[in-house]
């Protein structure tokens, strides 16, 4: 049996009297694509941003590669974050640089690679994304999904272990969404482990291993996606396809 | 509570900075050694405001600006009989005992006279000159007056912090009484009827009249004593072997009635080649030194005040242990002082309060006080230009592993500055005009270069049409190169 590659256990988070996660104990295994879908607000995306700690639980554990994140100083969380990659809805390209400054600063500033060879990965990454003819564009000057890919290219260029997707196709133009999808596929081909929040559920059903249903705080259901979308255990699941799926 | 605890803070700050200034007074006494001080040093520094001829005036000797005068030539002869070197330093005359007390200055030779108020605070020697008072009046309406008598619904100028200020206050009935800084601008206040006389010594009044033929004189008939009408040198209180010194070479000057025969005669001299050449061309050496200092303070004061702004908007901004909550809190209060005081205040409490621990050049002082200044206004720019980067910026930057130090300097900053690039230029052209209060601590920047012109010349308004001319070609090229910044941080 593999050893998990993110462990959490009796998560909670609450901002002041908000409770917003209330118990999560879940693993994810190398290689494996999970798909987290549920309602607005039943607290995905700040499950998503406790894995690498952008968000601070308020009791629980995150384990990371079998190292309790939470228990650790600033500088190993920071060490530890350069292994998962992530990716926002709204984006977050730097904008007073050029697309591939964007890609080479962290592989320059955090890992001290040289600058030839941080060029030379950024445009191999741009190519992997198609984007290679935007090296030396402004994050302004690009659409939507141009943007995306940008920012996806930018977290690989750490060569993370894991990586973690904060709905990233929900700000997008409908004719956008497939270019940025495409992109994620063929890295979940490659054997990438991934954490997806999104309300893709095409994406769900073709790419995930699992499927975590998240509602009220708690992952209700844990399950493959056929089993998922063919049979939904709780009420809860049930409401929530019946809403989505027409 | 968040108030109360803000409130403690300031207070606490301002008693930290007011402590300095307020423990040595009590220490004075102890031992006198002045005399020993000055003769180790080897230099005599002397005091003295310089638009008051002819007892001490700017004057070009040799293509270069001196302090000349009848007090200049005393203070040589008490430094030569010392045996010491003579050093002059020129400062308002408001700032002259200041300068004594806190030691920036050793003497004073000012016209000043030993008023009993003045001798509580320093030591006086024996008087060196007895003159009396005048009134300046305009040629013109000259036949107008007799005497201080003749003011009454009039308004009489004398220069601030003077004798003359407070004698004229006491003496006429009837009669306003308008203060300035400086002679100069008492006499340009004159001849464009601002006010209707000039009180001031006898033979600043003689010289005054002599160099410019629309100037009459008139006798003040004031009721003096002695020690009103005469000068005396002053030193630091306590200081009695200095004076004891000094009193021998004074002794000497009356006995030999050096003042009448030589140094007056002399001073003369420099009055007439003085107004020779009046034209501003002929001082445009005074003028560009004036423009060095002036761009020297802003330049300096603007990058010392980024660098401190930087790091106090980051003091608060700071949240979490107590360490960072008491950075925080001490932060906002100097913030909070330093924009609450006045810059001049500042500057007058660096050079002289500071200067009672650190002996400061005037240049450094001025920096130092602008930039503390300066920082806490940058302080607050930043501090707006970080809160308006996008939270995602941060939180990308982390994601990928970047330190919060790498974030805040490639990513967060970065963006921070550009939009506050309009409002940092505008600090930095705000200085360039603000840096002007530096000149009653005596650097020379131009407004204080101005007042040397004008002094020198008897002319009053064309070096401040000059002087205006060069700070508005400075604003504008400076406007005009961080626009040509701003554009180029321009992406989109």
């Amino acid at each position: 049996m593999t050893k998990p590659i993110i462990e959490v256990k009796n998560l909670a988070k609450n901002f002041d009297k908000n409770v917003v996660l209330k118990d999560i104990t879940e693993q994810v295994d190398p290689g494996q694509v999970v798909v987290v879908i549920g309602p607005s607000g039943s607290g995905k995306s700040t499950f998503l941003r406790c894995l690498n700690l952008l968000e601070t639980p308020t009791s629980g554990q995150v384990s990371f590669d079998g190292q309790d994140l939470t228990t650790l100083d600033t500088k190993r969380v920071n060490a530890l974050r350069e292994e998962m990659g992530m990716v926002f809805q709204s984006f977050n390209l730097f904008p007073n640089m050029s697309v591939l400054e964007n890609i080479k600063l962290a592989p320059m500033k955090v890992k001290g690679m040289g600058n030839d060879e941080a060029t030379k990965l950024a445009h191999q990454l741009l190519q992997q994304v198609n984007l290679d003819d935007h090296a030396d564009a402004f994050p302004t000057s690009l659409s939507g999904g141009q943007a995306q890919r940008v920012a996806i290219a930018r977290a690989l260029a750490m060569n993370p272990k894991v990586m973690l997707f904060d709905e990233p196709t929900s700000a997008l133009d409908p004719e956008m969404v497939g270019e940025v999808l495409n992109v994620m596929q063929d890295l979940a081909a490659q054997g990438m482990t991934m954490v997806v929040v999104t309300h893709e559920m095409g994406f769900a059903k073709s790419v995930a291993d699992r499927v975590w249903f998240m509602d009220d705080g708690y992952i209700q259901e844990n399950s493959t996606p056929a089993d998922f979308f063919a049979h939904p255990k709780t009420d809860r699941a049930k409401d929530f396809l019946s809403k989505i799926l027409m | 509570m968040k108030k109360k605890l803000a409130f403690i803070f300031a207070l606490a700050f301002a008693l930290f900075i007011g402590w300095g200034a307020l423990t040595p007074t009590t220490a004075q006494a102890a031992t006198d050694d002045s005399l020993s001080q000055v003769q180790k040093k080897g230099k005599l520094v002397m005091g003295t405001s310089p638009d008051y001829p002819p007892y001490e005036f700017q004057a070009t000797v040799h293509g270069k600006s001196k302090i000349v005068g009848m007090d200049v030539a005393v203070g040589q002869k008490i430094a030569k009989d010392l045996g010491v070197k003579l050093v002059v330093k020129s400062m308002s005359f408001d700032s002259l005992l200041v300068a004594l007390q806190t030691g920036k200055v050793d003497m004073v030779i000012s016209g000043m006279n030993p008023t009993p108020a003045r001798k509580k605070n320093v030591d006086f020697t024996h008087l060196y000159y007895q003159g009396g008072y005048s009134i300046v009046v305009n040629k013109s309406e000259k036949g107008l007056y007799k005497d201080k008598d003749s003011f009454k619904g009039k308004t009489i100028g004398a220069q601030t912090g003077s004798t003359m200020f407070n004698e004229t206050k006491k003496q006429t009935t009837g009669t306003k009484v308008k203060g300035m800084t400086s002679v100069s601008d008492l006499i340009l206040a004159l001849q464009s009827h601002k006010i209707d006389g000039v009180a001031m010594e006898k033979p600043s009044a003689q010289a005054y009249v002599a160099n410019n033929k629309q100037l009459a004189m008139i006798p003040s008939h004031f009721d003096l004593s002695s020690s009103d009408t005469s000068a005396a040198v002053a030193f630091k209180k306590g200081s009695t072997s200095l004076v004891n010194a000094a009193n021998k070479s004074v002794d000497q000057i009356r006995k030999q009635n050096l003042v009448n025969k030589k140094y007056l005669p002399a001073a003369g001299k420099h009055l007439k080649t003085n107004t020779v050449n009046t034209s501003m061309w002929h001082y445009w050496k005074a003028f560009l030194t004036g423009v060095k200092y002036t761009l020297i303070i802003t330049v300096c004061s603007v990058f010392f005040g980024f660098i401190l702004g930087v790091i106090l908007s980051l003091a608060r901004m700071a949240h979490g242990g107590v360490l960072k909550t008491g950075l925080r809190w001490l932060a906002t209060a100097y913030v909070e002082f330093i924009r609450g005081t006045p810059m001049m205040v500042q500057v007058m409490f660096v050079y002289f309060g500071l200067g009672l621990i650190v002996n400061l050049p005037a240049l450094t002082s001025g920096i130092i006080a602008i930039s503390l200044n300066s920082g806490a206004y940058i302080a607050e720019y930043i501090r707006g230009g970080i809160n308006s980067v996008d939270e995602g910026q941060t939180e990308a930057a982390r994601s990928l592993g970047l330190t919060s130090a790498s974030t805040l300097r490639y990513v967060v900053l970065p963006q921070a500055l550009k939009n506050i690039w309009p409002s940092l230029g505008n600090e930095f052209i705000t200085l360039i005009k603000d840096s002007s209060i530096v000149s009653i601590i005596g650097v020379s920047e131009l407004i204080f270069q101005s007042n040397i012109v004008r002094s020198d010349t008897y002319r009053g308004v064309a070096p401040i049409a000059v002087i205006m001319v060069l700070y508005f070609i400075m604003t504008f090229t400076a406007s005009r190169i961080l626009n040509y910044f701003e554009r180029r941080m321009q992406h989109d």
